[in-house]
């Protein structure tokens, strides 16, 4: 009976699929003393080492920079930057941590298929049609979470979660491609005395807010939509004192009576 | 050259912001997704990631275009980016209220871990120690184990979507085998700390390779890139040899297999 390699060993001892038949080296560990007794020296070496692993630190003028990060990802350091980048990972748990977590998200199918067809995207300089509307849309819901400028949260103060419950608004119209847009119209919510609606371009900027009483208002000329181009509006009912519920931000697009969706 | 870096080096770091997402939208994404897939943390990281990226005027993508040489690939630099803020949003921003609720319906002594080790980032053994000599619960060191491992698949499933997000937090789970070690045969948090100094007093190479493939659970072909060994097999070799290196010493320090 030929005992497995050590690496045989390791792999089975800690779990993790290796080069060789793992069934084969479980079989013979069942059936060979030695082996086993080798398995669990090995694993209670992992279970203690990875117990007693520090997870992390304060960042130190040392650690490794993103960039650092990635190349030890890619493999790409050499020289110097290898050697001083090694070192650094010898005594560090945060940076050590960094690398295998951004090994494990590169290797991640998803992350890996968009990563190459980016650098296809750039070897070709290939553009898709219709990826700017995309992209604007993107932005624009970016600019709308992340400045505060564009929606100003503090008139917000007690903010509902969004949602299509009762006690929430939700638009009805216009939402998606539609033939025209002249008013916002969404659902009434119980007990509210107010609704306050703000319309958005595409790039997030704010081009019309009104509020009302009614579930509806009308779009004054100065904010009629331009057809072919992405739109947002949200709705937010006041059933409190300082309480407003808010919808779920809608996007719309004036394709004009005819046009494909 | 990038799009994106020529409409920066035009001086026109708007469109230089229109085509980095235009081309980097589905990789800043799927970087996000990986750790959560609940639709409104996706878009709150993502706000948060452009928001980061934007700032100073467009600040740390004007520090990658002003190098005249880069040592890794755009994309991975946008994912280490990517991570570093996702992660560091759920843990000190915005979403840390998110894992607390997730936190919440864990039965005491695992809410307890849960604290400090996926938010806190305290190692297994801080963690046991706190849960010792802070909160009063005197656990075998064993017992713990199966607590903590408990806390992670417990963790998983209350965070919804978010279990790479948990292990991202936690660090790596205790070792799961077929036949795991009797943690009931005492595991002293003592003897991990005997063994950590048996690490740290390795050649450095073999330290970072364990340290890589046995604590990080990294691939053996990706601790080999990082490590910059010429393959797997040398990374096998190194830790084994390693392990037994340290078994050594342990028994020197009058450790033997039995007290393991």
């Amino acid at each position: 009976m030929t005992c497995p390699a050590p690496e045989n060993l390791l792999l089975h001892a800690l779990g993790v699929p290796g080069p060789r038949a793992h069934r084969a080296v479980a079989d013979h560990v069942a059936t060979c003393s030695a082996c086993r007794a080798e398995v669990a020296r090995l694993r209670e070496a992992a279970v203690l080492l990875r117990a007693g692993a520090a997870r992390s630190g304060d960042a130190t003028p040392d650690c490794l920079d993103e960039e650092a990060i990635a190349a030890s990802v890619d493999g790409v350091l050499e020289g110097d930057a290898r050697a001083v980048a090694t070192t650094h990972l010898f005594s560090c748990a945060r940076c050590r941590s960094a690398v295998a977590s951004v090994a494990r998200l590169a290797r991640d199918p998803a992350v890996a298929a968009a990563s190459e067809t980016d650098r296809a995207s750039a070897r070709w300089g290939l553009r898709r049609p219709g990826l700017g509307v995309a992209v604007a849309a993107a932005a624009a819901v970016v600019l709308l979470l992340a400045w505060p400028g564009v929606i100003d949260r503090r008139s917000e103060p007690h903010r509902g979660p969004p949602g299509g419950g009762n006690g929430v608004p939700r638009p009805i119209s216009p939402v998606g491609p539609v033939a025209g847009a002249r008013a916002l119209q969404w659902s009434a919510v119980p007990g509210a005395d107010r609704y306050r609606v703000t319309l958005f371009d595409g790039q997030g900027r704010v081009l019309w807010e009104t509020q009302s009483g009614d579930t509806t208002a009308a779009l004054p000329d100065s904010a009629t939509p331009s057809p072919r181009l992405p739109y947002f509006w949200k709705v937010a009912a006041r059933v409190g004192v300082e309480r407003w519920v808010g919808s779920e931000l809608t996007e719309f697009t004036v394709v004009g009576v005819g046009s494909p969706p | 050259m990038e799009p994106w870096i020529a409409s920066l080096e035009a001086g026109d770091p708007e469109a230089a912001w229109d085509r980095l997402l235009e081309r980097y939208r589905r990789l800043i994404f799927a970087a996000i997704r990986h750790y959560t897939t609940d639709p409104d943390d996706v878009m709150d990281v993502f706000a948060r990631v452009c928001e980061a990226l934007r700032a100073d005027d467009l600040g740390r993508l004007r520090r990658w275009a002003s190098q005249s040489a880069h040592r890794a690939r755009f994309s991975t630099w946008l994912v280490t980016v990517v991570r570093h803020l996702t992660i560091d949003w759920f843990r000190h921003c915005d979403g840390r209220p998110r894992l607390a609720a997730a936190a919440a319906g864990l039965p005491p002594t695992q809410r307890r871990i849960f604290e400090y080790v996926f938010m806190a980032g305290r190692s297994h053994v801080e963690a046991y120690e706190l849960l010792r000599t802070r909160d009063g619960i005197d656990l075998p060191f064993g017992a713990f184990l199966h607590e903590l491992s408990a806390t992670y698949r417990a963790a998983a499933g209350a965070t919804n979507h978010r279990g790479r997000l948990v292990v991202e937090l936690g660090g790596a789970e205790p070792v799961h085998g077929p036949d795991p070690p009797d943690a009931d045969s005492v595991m002293q948090a003592e003897q991990a700390v005997v063994l950590a100094d048996a690490l740290a007093a390795l050649a450095p190479h073999e330290r970072l390779a364990v340290q890589l493939f046995v604590i990080e659970e990294m691939p053996a072909a990706e601790v080999a890139r990082a490590a910059g060994l010429p393959n797997p097999k040398a990374v096998y070799n190194r830790v084994y040899r390693a392990l037994a290196r340290m078994r050594a010493r342990l028994e020197r320090a009058g450790i033997k297999d039995g007290d393991l």
